[in-house]
């Protein structure tokens, strides 16, 4: 009986120092790298003392990307990646049989769906042309006056049409006024991919000041991927500087 | 001395022997109910000093607040404490609690429930222990392996030990590892409805029941039999209760969930072969067996076949159906309860049989009655209806108490 309930115990135990040995050596066989994260949709972003994150490669444009091929929900896929002169990977392609002598990560497709993307010309009132690429556009034509709001680094914030019942204020950049000259749509397909990276625990009350702080700061994750490509965070980075 | 649990056995098995003793010719009457009653001193002395439950049930909440004592000054002290403290902290917590609720029950024996508390507090340690791993290190891959680890881990030291505790533990996380995963699994269908986990749920309460039947008829296993019955019972029952509600414009079938059917269908018949195979079984088992296995038939075809494959005709009766189903189910539990003298399936059976009164009083008297006379009347059913249950329910407990304490 006590030989008996000593090596169930340390079965337990076993097992726990498995799951940590097994961890350390991911970390340390595997291939580092460095990936961006894009927003998160804001009324999600916290589960506990959890970090919701998503990255520039959670959404892949796939005609962009040059891929043909389409895919199922759940399915299984490798992302193939490259790295930017900043040492950040993003996505070069995306492939359902496993890559040889690249560098990728696996995920699962959440969802496949068709998407627009827009290119837009406007004139300002100093007949100034500014080219734009705004997320949604629809419902705007050529002709229409339309102020943008812009962030510092040019990105578009939110914008409405002149004569709209509701006109949200510019409070974090600067307003954009004019003319629609050219509008162009291009239709796309977008991938939604999930890595299993998507959660990252911190300290309780930690996590809003990194959520607050995400728009102003670059927030970055360092991951290690084993052979098979599945990812695992070692490392979260704001600004360069490693979060405990 | 109060006489332990053993010593009910000890004297269940005296009467049986007495009885030979009388026939062969060794003992007289008058001396069989002196001996008798010296025992049945020893039962009211122990009925006096208060039940051993309430030592177990104190003990049992002590170890949960401990365990989550511990986490919660993981978490709050998160930054202050370095990985290999936390670390410390948990081995060190999970190794102490095995080890001196071990010392305490079977070697020093002196606080025998005491010491049972704290091995399960060594394995809820153990659980938690594994979800702060994943979280000190970040491991985020597929969270439904956390409590199927946990559940499979503890499983052994349950039957080990014969703990009711431990095996209700591993149930129970095992049970969340199954919401889990088919909660997961069913997320990428977009047509999931809610009610689609109903089938699923109650073909694991019946298998869960069953394998607790297969447990009673071995003797060595009896013992941690009730956990088994007792939460796979309840989750056939509350299944089925929801299933006596007006869900059949729904979808009970779901390919995401096929996986799991097989699985649990060849556990349950595995479990009811077994049931099958001692000698001696118990009063009314042909009727129970049947009656889990129509149920799992029934159950089965509504997680297949329905509305996939179901004649348009019968769609709108299978709420009918299952409401005679489910009052046919209570009858069939409180008359078990009777014959067995097993005060579990009455009181199971007597609560689901007052649910559904209550839901059927909302389905046919809503529409019917003005508002204010709806409420007054429901009250006051509501309270004759308790008052004569109650009643009941002690008239009938109480006519088996003396065979319940001897369990």
């Amino acid at each position: 009986m006590r030989k008996k309930f000593i090596l169930l115990v340390l079965l337990q135990v076993a097992l726990l120092v498995g799951i940590i040995a097994y961890r350390q050596y991911w970390v340390a066989t595997g291939d580092k790298v460095l990936l961006k994260t894009a927003p998160v949709d804001p009324r999600d972003i916290f589960r506990g003392d959890y970090i919701h994150l998503r990255y520039d490669i959670s959404t892949l444009d796939l005609n962009g990307l040059g891929v043909k091929e389409s895919f199922k929900s759940n399915e299984k896929v490798y992302v193939i990646l490259e790295k930017n002169p900043e040492g950040v990977f993003s996505a070069k392609s995306v492939s359902k049989e496993l890559p040889a002598g690249k560098k990728f990560i696996q995920g699962r497709v959440q969802h496949e769906m068709p998407s627009s993307r827009w290119e837009v010309v406007l004139k300002d009132d100093s007949e100034n042309l500014h080219e734009l690429k705004p997320q949604g556009f629809w419902n705007v034509k050529r002709g229409d006056r339309i102020t943008f709001c812009l962030d510092e680094r040019g990105n578009i914030l939110i914008f409405y049409k002149e004569g709209a019942d509701y006109k949200p204020k510019c409070r974090r950049g600067q307003s954009l006024s004019g003319i629609i000259e050219e509008i162009k749509e291009i239709k796309t397909r977008t991938l939604h991919v999930e890595y299993g990276i998507e959660s990252y625990f911190v300290e309780e009350g930690k996590g809003r000041a990194i959520e607050s702080s995400r728009d102003a700061r670059e927030l970055r994750v360092k991951v290690s991927l084993r052979k098979d490509g599945k990812g695992i965070i070692t490392a979260l980075l704001v600004d360069g500087k490693l979060v405990r | 001395m109060p006489p332990r649990k053993e010593d009910f056995s000890f004297q269940r098995k005296l009467e049986q022997e007495i009885e030979l003793w009388l026939k062969e010719g060794i003992l007289l009457p008058d001396q069989k109910e002196r001996i008798l009653e010296r025992y049945r001193l020893l039962k009211r002395a122990d009925e006096k000093a208060g039940p051993g439950k309430l030592a177990t049930t104190i003990s049992i909440l002590g170890s949960i607040l401990v365990g989550v004592g511990v986490i919660l000054f993981i978490a709050s002290n998160w930054s202050a404490i370095p990985n290999w403290g936390r670390l410390f902290i948990v081995f060190f917590s999970m190794l102490a609690s095995y080890g001196l609720g071990f010392y305490l029950r079977y070697e020093a024996k002196n606080y025998p429930k005491v010491g049972a508390s704290l091995i399960l507090l060594g394995s809820l340690i153990f659980g938690t222990g594994m979800f702060l791993i994943a979280q000190i290190y970040h491991i985020t891959v597929h969270y439904p392996n956390g409590p199927l680890l946990w559940g499979l881990f503890v499983l052994p030291l349950a039957y080990l030990l014969r703990f009711k505790s431990l095996i209700s533990l591993a149930i129970l996380v095992l049970l969340i590892w199954l919401g889990m995963e088919a909660h997961l699994r069913t997320s990428h269908y977009s047509y999931l409805e809610t009610v689609t986990m109903v089938p699923l749920f109650f073909m694991a309460g019946v298998t869960l029941w069953g394998i607790g039947l297969m447990h009673r008829e071995w003797k060595s296993l009896r013992i941690i039999s009730t956990p088994y019955i007792l939460i796979g019972s309840l989750i056939t029952f509350f299944t089925g209760y929801i299933l006596t509600f007006n869900l059949y414009g729904l979808r009970f079938e779901s390919d995401a969930l096929l996986i799991y059917y097989p699985g649990i269908a060849v556990l349950f018949l595995v479990a009811m072969i077994i049931r099958c195979l001692p000698e001696g079984k118990e009063k009314g088992w042909i009727p129970e067996t049947l009656g889990l296995v129509i149920l799992m038939a029934i159950v089965i075809y509504l997680a297949l076949f329905f509305p996939k494959a179901s004649p348009m005709s019968l769609r709108g009766d299978l709420r009918l159906f299952f409401n005679i189903l489910f009052a046919l189910e209570i009858v069939g539990l409180i008359t078990l309860g009777f014959i067995r003298r097993y005060p579990i399936y009455v009181n199971i059976g007597l609560l689901f049989f007052a649910l559904d009164v209550v839901a059927r009083y909302f389905d046919v008297f809503w529409g019917l009655l003005p508002r204010s006379l709806f409420f007054i009347l429901g009250g006051l059913l509501l309270l004759f209806g308790g008052i004569i249950l109650e009643r009941k329910r002690r008239k009938i407990l109480a006519s088996f108490n003396i065979k319940e304490a001897d369990e």
